[in-house]
C-alpha cells in the first residue's frame, strides 16, 4: 500500500492581525512577518495517512511539496511524524505557478513514484484558501474524488471514507486509486513527533526534483493565470466598538448584560 | 459575459437556503452584466426545483437527462455539468460552498479550463470595461482580495450566508430544457454507503436565532454542560471553535467558522473564544455578538458588541441566574 500526501508550506496562519503586513508590491504578505509552517489541513492529511498505515499494519507514505528551499522544514516535520520518503519540487523552476500548474506538477511527480493507492491533500491551503488542487489532480488523473474527508479505512479493495455532511456524518466507499481532501476532526489531530523521531528525521534525505527531473518546463501549462486580474489587495479595517460590561460585582455585571440584551430585544 | 448559470445540486436534500443564495446571486450578477440568469439542476429532484429557480429570476432551467444521475457522484455530476455549461454557453457558473459544491465546482472548472475561485464572499458585474468582480478574504481575513475576471468561463463557489436572498416571484415561469448528457462509465467506483444524522437536541445551528459557542478557553469537555445550561435558558443552539472540536470536546458538526458552519443568529455568545479571524468569518452575518473572555486584550473584544472580561466559570452561573430572574419578571 502506497499513500502519497501533498503538503504545502505556508505563512503561519495564527499570527495576530496586528503583525500582518503587505509586501512592497502589495500583492501578498510581506516576507518574514511570521514563521513558515505546514498548512494546517495538510497536517491532518498526514495524520490520516499515518492512521491508515497503522490500521493496515503495512504500507509506505510519501510526502511531496512544491516549494521554496525553506519547504524542507515542512518535509522534515513530515518525516519526524514518520512518513517514509520526502520529495521537494523546486518552485523556483515555475515562476508563475497557478493551481492548474500545481496539479500538473504534482501529477508528474506522482508518475515518477511507485504507483499510489491513495493521494491525500488538505481541503484548502491555509493561506490563500484555493480549495482546488486536489480536485484538479483527481480530474487530471481520472481518479475518484472525495472532499472534506475526516477518517479513512481500507476495506478489501476499497477505501472507506468518513466525512461530515451538512447535518451529520456520511460514509463513502470508493475504489483505489483515489484522491481525497482532508478536513480537521478530533480523530485526526496531528500527532506531536517524538524527540527521537525528530532526530532520525534529520538523518533522512529529502530528494529535490527540478522541472527537468519531472520532464516539465516552466511553460508546460503551469501558469500564470492570465484570465484573472487582482484589482485590489488590502488589509481590511474593523471598526466595531465593543461596550465592556463594567458593574462592580459579578451579579451586577450579569444583570447589566441581561438588561442590555433585553434592550436589544434579543431575549 | 452574458450567461450566468446557477448550479443546483440535489443531493438528497431539500431546496433551501444554499440554492436560494446561489440563484439570487446569479440573477443579480446577470442584471449587472446585462445578461441572462439561467440555472442547472442535477441529481434526483422533482419539478419544484425548476419552479423555485424561476421564482428567483432564472429564465431557463437546464436539467440533465440521464438515468445515471439519480444518485450523487462527484465525477458523474461534474461530467454532466460540463456538458450543460457548454450547451448553455455559460460564461459564469455559480455554485454554493456546500460539501457537494466544494467537491464538484473545481472538477467542472478543471474540465472547462475555467478560472476557478472557491468560497468567495462577494461578486458584482459593475466593472468598467465588463467582467465580474470577485471578493475573497484570504490569510484568515487579515487581507482582502478583489479580482476581476474578464474572460469566460469563470467558475465560482459562494460562501454560505454571503448573499442576501431575493424576494421570490410567485408564479414566475420559464423554459425547462433537458440536455441529453452522456456520462461516461467511470474507471473507478464511488458510492454513498451510509448517512447518519447527528441530533443536537436544540435548533439547527444554521437556523438558530441564538447561538452559544465555546472555545479552547472552556478548558474541558465536561465544562460544556455549563454552556448547555446557558443555551437552555436562552433557547439557543450550541456551537464551538475549531480548537474545541480538535480537542474532541464537541462533535465537528458544531464547528463555526471559515471551514465550519456559517451562521446568522440574532445573538451570538462566544465563551472562551479568542476571536481568530477564521472563526469570526463564520459569524459575519450575526446581528449582535457578546464575548465572554477572561483576557481583556483578546481580539474578540475588537469585534464584539458587548464584552465581559471575566472567567466564564464565575460569570456564567450568575448570568444564568440573572436570565432566569429576567424571564420570571417578564412573564409576571
Ligand atoms: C485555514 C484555516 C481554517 C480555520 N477554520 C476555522 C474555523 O472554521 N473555525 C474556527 O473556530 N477556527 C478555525 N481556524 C482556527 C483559528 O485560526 C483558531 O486557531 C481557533 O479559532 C482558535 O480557537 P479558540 O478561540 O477556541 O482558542 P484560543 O485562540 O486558544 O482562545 C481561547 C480563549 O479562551 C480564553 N479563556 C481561557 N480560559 C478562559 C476562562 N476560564 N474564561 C473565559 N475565557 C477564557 C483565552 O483568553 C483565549 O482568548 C482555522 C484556521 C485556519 C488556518
Ligand atoms: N505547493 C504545493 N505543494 C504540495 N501540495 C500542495 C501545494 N499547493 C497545494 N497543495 C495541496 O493541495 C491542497 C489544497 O491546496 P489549494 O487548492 O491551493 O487550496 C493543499 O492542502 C495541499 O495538500
Amino acid at each position: 500500500m502506497h499513500l502519497v500526501v501533498c503538503i504545502k508550506q505556508i505563512l503561519d496562519p495564527e499570527i495576530p492581525p496586528s503583525d500582518f503586513r503587505l509586501d512592497s508590491a502589495g500583492r501578498g504578505p510581506a516576507e518574514g512577518i511570521a514563521p513558515q509552517v505546514i498548512s494546517i489541513f495538510d497536517e491532518n492529511a498526514l495524520e490520516v495517512a499515518l492512521q491508515v498505515r497503522e490500521a493496515a499494519g503495512e504500507g509506505r507514505i510519501t510526502a511531496i511539496s512544491i516549494g521554496a528551499e525553506s519547504a524542507v522544514d515542512a518535509l522534515r516535520k513530515a518525516l519526524s511524524m514518520r512518513v517514509d520518503d520526502a520529495y521537494l519540487i523546486r518552485q523556483a523552476d515555475f515562476p508563475a505557478l497557478d493551481t492548474f500548474g500545481t496539479a500538473r506538477i504534482l501529477a508528474a511527480a506522482l508518475g515518477k513514484l511507485p504507483p499510489a493507492d491513495l493521494l491525500l491533500c488538505g481541503r484548502e491551503s491555509g493561506d490563500w484558501y484555493g480549495g482546488q488542487v486536489p480536485a484538479f489532480l483527481a480530474a487530471q488523473l481520472d481518479w475518484p474524488y472525495t472532499a472534506l474527508v475526516a477518517a479513512i479505512r481500507k476495506t478489501g479493495s476499497e477505501w472507506n471514507l468518513r466525512r461530515q455532511s451538512d447535518d451529520g456524518w456520511e460514509t463513502i466507499a470508493c475504489s483505489a486509486p483515489a484522491v481525497v481532501s482532508v478536513t480537521n476532526d478530533a480523530q485526526n489531530l496531528p500527532r506531536i513527533p517524538k524527540v527521537r523521531d525528530n532526530m532520525l528525521a534529520f538523518r533522512k534525505t529529502i530528494t529535490v526534483w527540478t522541472a527537468a527531473d519531472l520532464g516539465l518546463t516552466s511553460e508546460s501549462g503551469c501558469g500564470p493565470n492570465t484570465r484573472l486580474k487582482t484589482e485590489r489587495f488590502y488589509i481590511p479595517t474593523v471598526s466595531r466598538q465593543c461596550q465592556m460590561i463594567s458593574g462592580d460585582s459579578v451579579v451586577q455585571r450579569a444583570e447589566e448584560l441581561v438588561e442590555k440584551l433585553a434592550g436589544l430585544r434579543v431575549i | 459575459m452574458r450567461n450566468v448559470l446557477a448550479v443546483l445540486i440535489a443531493n438528497g436534500a431539500e431546496f433551501g437556503r444554499a440554492e436560494i443564495e446561489v440563484l439570487s446571486a446569479g440573477s443579480r450578477l446577470a442584471a449587472d452584466l446585462g445578461g441572462t440568469s439561467v440555472a442547472a439542476v442535477v441529481g434526483g429532484s422533482d419539478q419544484s426545483w425548476a419552479r423555485e429557480a424561476f421564482s428567483y429570476g432564472a429564465v431557463r432551467v437546464y436539467v440533465a437527462g440521464s438515468p445515471a444521475l439519480t444518485h450523487y457522484e462527484p465525477r458523474l455530476f461534474a461530467d454532466a455539468l460540463e456538458q450543460i455549461a457548454r450547451s448553455a454557453d455559460a460564461d459564469v457558473l455559480l455554485f454554493s460552498s456546500t460539501i457537494s459544491g466544494l467537491e464538484v465546482a473545481p472538477l467542472v472548472g478543471y474540465k472547462l479550463g475555467a478560472s476557478v475561485i472557491m468560497d468567495v464572499t462577494g461578486i458584482d458585474g459593475k466593472v468598467e470595461g465588463g467582467g465580474v468582480r470577485i471578493q475573497k478574504p484570504v490569510f484568515g481575513g487579515k487581507a482582502q482580495s478583489e479580482l476581476v475576471a474578464q474572460k469566460a468561463p469563470v467558475v465560482l463557489s459562494l460562501r454560505m450566508r454571503s448573499v442576501d436572498p431575493l424576494q421570490p416571484q410567485e408564479g414566475a415561469s420559464g423554459e425547462v430544457i433537458e440536455i441529453p448528457v452522456n456520462v461516461r462509465p467511470s474507471t473507478g467506483t464511488w458510492r454513498l454507503i451510509e448517512r447518519n444524522l447527528e441530533k443536537s437536541g436544540g435548533p439547527r445551528l444554521e437556523d438558530a436565532r441564538i447561538i452559544v459557542s465555546g472555545g479552547r478557553g472552556m478548558g474541558g469537555k465536561e465544562n460544556f454542560s455549563c454552556l448547555a445550561e446557558l443555551g437552555d435558558v436562552l433557547g439557543a443552539a450550541l456551537g464551538a471553535s475549531r480548537a474545541a472540536v480538535d480537542l474532541g470536546w464537541v462533535p465537528s458538526t458544531w464547528q463555526i467558522g471559515q471551514t465550519g458552519k456559517k451562521v446568522a443568529p440574532e445573538l451570538y455568545v462566544a465563551v472562551g473564544i479568542s476571536g481568530a479571524s477564521q472563526h469570526m468569518v463564520g459569524i459575519a452575518a450575526a446581528k449582535h455578538i457578546v464575548a465572554i473572555n477572561k483576557d481583556e486584550k483578546a481580539p474578540i473584544f475588537q469585534m464584539a458588541e458587548l464584552g465581559v472580561a471575566e472567567d466564564y466559570k464565575v460569570f456564567i452561573p450568575k448570568l444564568i441566574e440573572a436570565l432566569k430572574k429576567h424571564k420570571t419578571s417578564a412573564t409576571t
